[in-house]
């Protein structure tokens, strides 16, 4: 488990600049689709982004919003179809009303809400696509990397929960 | 000492009468403390006591003597619509049935709901450490003082006057994005993620835990300071549009990590964002539905 952002993402603007990791839960109906058509239309898509291909965006569970911060994910973004061409008629429904609630749990303990985005692209709109990745990763270029991990392991460290071997001690008892 | 009498009395009547084969009220224990009493017999119903020490939310429990009565009982007579275990609820803790009828862990029939008009419950209940006579921060929040869901209630619910304050919650939001991040590490740091927390939560009744399996994908069951974080806030978001604020999780935490703060922050949320209080009704959390109508949705991030 490696601690430092950007080491096995291609340093492509040269050594020193912040290249971020940028994690994407396509729905496969509609954005997963998209993409494909920017890439097929040739539209330029920056390679921060890994895509995960996901049945619909209602699957996208906060979990694994959490998860991807948790391992060190500069950024999430979340693309489903619009609302009202779910191809499961209104799986996009709940993903519309668990970001904001998510949103708002992570900001409250100190994430950037500009981290995680939710938006909507449907298969005709490679154009969009494109679009809305870039404005993300430039977002997140300009915040820099994400302290959420990092500043987890820190804390560990500075408070001594782990000794030279790499053993956890307890914490001390509150009470 | 009168709600005492009566809640003893509606015990006795209610085994007596073979309507429910279980009573969960509350009792003092043998080291002076109050605490969840099961009373089965009619000649027990004068171990029930009601005072301001107890705490406990005693909705948790209705499932599982549901379960281990239908276990018990013979296969052959169905009669899975009567009511079969009666408890005490306080206001709060009658948001809870509401929540797990709507969720369907039982049947609003299966359960009679002795409810007791609170007038607040004092802090250092249900530890032996009520000295100060203070009431718990929550109980000074609180306004409600009448069960929403009963059958009967004991008690006369009077006004009072409470601001839903959140001005704690206020002071976390007025710190900047850095300052919360090691506020909260500081926190959650404490956590020997001993479960205490989903233990004795009425909304946390899942099977298997998903924070507690052996082949987690999502957060390990260590005691890492990120796992502990990410089991916090899932527990949180689980929560979020069903908490009904009876803060059984902080006061049963060893630890002292005020979860509450981030129950009430999501409770706020999703108050203002669907307009839904958790138990005010039978109706499931927002976040389990779908949208009312493809109208006036304006989500930007």
């Amino acid at each position: 488990m490696s601690d430092s952002h950007g080491d096995d993402v291609g340093n492509v603007g040269g050594l020193n600049s912040f290249e971020p990791k940028i994690l994407g839960f396509l729905c496969s109906w509609c954005s997963y689709t998209g993409a494909d058509l920017a890439g097929t239309n040739r539209l330029k898509v920056p390679s921060n982004l890994r895509a995960i291909r996901v049945p619909c965006s209602g699957r996208v569970a906060p979990e694994l919003i959490m998860r991807a911060f948790d391992q060190g994910a500069d950024g999430v973004l979340v693309l489903g179809c619009h609302l009202g061409e779910c191809h499961y008629d209104n799986g996009n429904h709940r993903t519309a009303k668990r970001m904001p609630v998510l949103h708002s749990l992570l900001s409250f303990v100190g994430l950037e809400p500009e981290r995680l985005r939710l938006d909507w692209v449907s298969a005709s709109e490679g154009e969009r696509f494109s679009k809305i990745v870039e404005e993300f990763a430039e977002s997140i270029r300009l915040l820099g990397p994400c302290q959420w991990r990092p500043k987890a392991l820190q804390w560990e460290a500075e408070n001594r929960l782990i000794n030279q071997k790499g053993e956890m001690s307890m914490p001390q008892v509150g009470r | 000492m009168s709600k005492t009498i009566d809640i003893q009395a509606k015990t006795r009547q209610l085994l007596n009468s073979g309507q429910v084969s279980c009573v969960i009220g509350y009792e003092i224990g043998p080291r002076g403390r109050t605490r969840p009493a099961f009373i089965y017999q009619p000649d027990d119903a004068e171990r029930m006591v009601w005072n301001r020490s107890c705490t406990h939310n005693l909705v948790p429990y209705v499932s599982d003597k549901l379960q281990s009565i239908e276990k018990n009982t013979s296969t052959g007579e169905t009669e899975t619509t009567q009511q079969q275990v009666a408890v005490v609820v306080k206001p709060c803790d009658s948001r809870a049935i509401n929540v797990l009828t709507a969720e369907k862990q039982f049947s609003r029939d299966q359960v009679y709901v002795i409810g007791v008009a609170c007038e607040g419950i004092v802090d250092g209940a249900g530890f032996g450490r009520e000295d100060n006579g203070n009431l718990q921060a929550r109980c000074q929040r609180c306004s409600e003082r009448e069960p929403v869901v009963y059958d009967i209630l004991i008690g006369e619910p009077q006004e009072v006057e409470a601001v839903d304050d959140y001005s704690d919650l206020d002071r976390l939001t007025d710190l900047t994005p850095d300052a919360r991040v090691e506020f909260w590490l500081s926190q959650f740091d404490r956590c020997i993620r001993c479960y205490a927390c989903r233990q004795v939560c009425p909304m946390c009744n899942c099977p298997t835990c998903l924070y507690e399996r052996d082949d987690s994908l999502w957060v390990g069951m260590g005691i890492r300071l990120n796992e502990k974080r990410t089991f916090h806030l899932g527990r949180a978001y689980h929560l979020a549009g069903r908490c009904v604020g009876c803060n059984e999780c902080e006061r049963v935490c060893p630890m002292k990590i005020p979860i509450s703060l981030l129950n009430r922050m999501l409770e706020r949320e999703v108050e203002a964002a669907f307009g839904h209080r958790a138990g005010a009704a039978a109706a499931p959390s927002p976040l389990v539905t779908i949208l009312d109508s493809e109208d006036g949705i304006s989500w930007t991030s």
